[in-house]
């Protein structure tokens, strides 16, 4: 297991799915930054979160997401950035499965609002689409070491300033 | 570009080597992104109150018991054919500003289930025709009106129903002046 977790072919593996989560998360940031009201009542159409928190979700969500997102492409903090994902990944899939198991046919919200994603409705598809980004954010947590990227140019200034 | 070496990020440890480093930046960025997130909305033209005033009118259907239904493309050919019979779940008001051909028109009510005697209605006038399938052309929101009815109507025994993605809008961008009246 050392072995593996160890390998250094990992931080190579890793740099192209880090910018694929990262584009993924900017990318589906955007229209929730522009458009907050909107999101707010993609929000609470899932009727999970209580309305006290509603707004404040709709607010900052999106922010975590755009941090996160940069973060991971340019490799700084990388690893807390894959663990934020990650952890906002649990929180989608969780809201997903719930809005499945009530029944809603609903969009999923994830890049657009309700009445922009006509084309986006929730379903089992979306539950496996974000384990798969769940997955490759545990695999940059896990497995991802050493990152390439900023990470790992600050490490080595502060080596050869030591 | 090499990769770092060992010593570049210390330890490598086992599994959950470096974890609560990790959680430590989670939390940070959680805190400088979420606070940059609400310094923004103050001065955002669409931000919006941190806490809701009131109810957000979320509307999204009860789930009921409903048949299959399939959705058809606007500038399907289906549409056209003599063997569809078509069905506006719009209201009558909707239905009277533009209509797709000879549509029998069904307003759709997601509070009311549609009487039993209109679904009867539908189902002897459907017979008559003698048509093969059953298209419902709905208001093309989300959710849409003509998925719901044709739910409806497919789960009460109504076979091969269809509904048009995108909806009436749809239906008339697709058919330009020539299908609709």
């Amino acid at each position: 297991m050392k072995r593996l977790l160890n390998w250094p072919g990992h931080s190579w593996l890793a740099v192209p799915a880090r910018w694929y989560l990262g584009a993924v998360f900017v990318i589906a940031c955007l229209h929730k930054i522009a458009h907050p009201g909107s999101f707010a009542l993609d929000v609470a159409t899932y009727d999970i979160v209580p309305l006290q928190l509603v707004n404040l979700m709709a607010i900052t969500l999106p922010w975590i997401e755009l941090f996160a997102g940069i973060m991971l492409i340019i490799g700084f903090r990388a690893r807390g950035a894959a663990l934020a994902i990650a952890g906002m990944m649990v929180i989608f899939i969780a809201a997903i499965v719930i809005a499945l198991a009530k029944g809603l046919d609903m969009s999923c919200g994830c890049f657009a609002s309700q009445s922009a994603a006509e084309d986006d409705p929730i379903s089992y598809l979306t539950v496996m689409r974000d384990s798969g980004w769940l997955f490759l954010s545990l695999y940059m947590l896990f497995f991802d070491r050493r990152p390439i990227g900023l990470d790992l140019v600050l490490a080595r200034r502060k080596k050869a300033h030591a | 570009m090499q990769t770092g070496t060992k010593s570049d990020f210390g330890n490598s440890g086992g599994l959950f080597a470096g974890l609560g480093a990790a959680l430590q930046d989670a939390v940070l960025i959680t805190l400088v992104a979420g606070g940059i997130g609400m310094l923004a909305n103050l001065v955002h033209p669409e931000g919006i109150p941190f806490v809701a005033e009131k109810n957000y009118e979320t509307l999204v259907p009860c789930p009921v018991a409903g048949g299959e239904v399939t959705p058809l493309a606007p500038d399907d050919a289906a549409l056209r054919s003599g063997d569809t019979f078509l069905i506006d779940a719009r209201s009558a008001e909707e239905y009277k500003a533009w209509r797709y051909r000879q549509a029998m028109n069904v307003p759709y009510d997601y509070l009311d289930p549609t009487p039993a005697e209109t679904i009867g209605e539908m189902a002897r006038r459907v017979a008559s025709s003698g048509a093969r399938r059953v298209v419902v052309i709905g208001d093309g929101q989300q959710p849409d009106s003509g998925k719901w009815l044709g739910k409806e109507i497919s789960g009460k025994g109504i076979k091969n129903v269809f509904f048009v993605k995108g909806g009436a809008k749809a239906l008339k961008a697709a058919s330009g002046s020539g299908g609709g009246s």
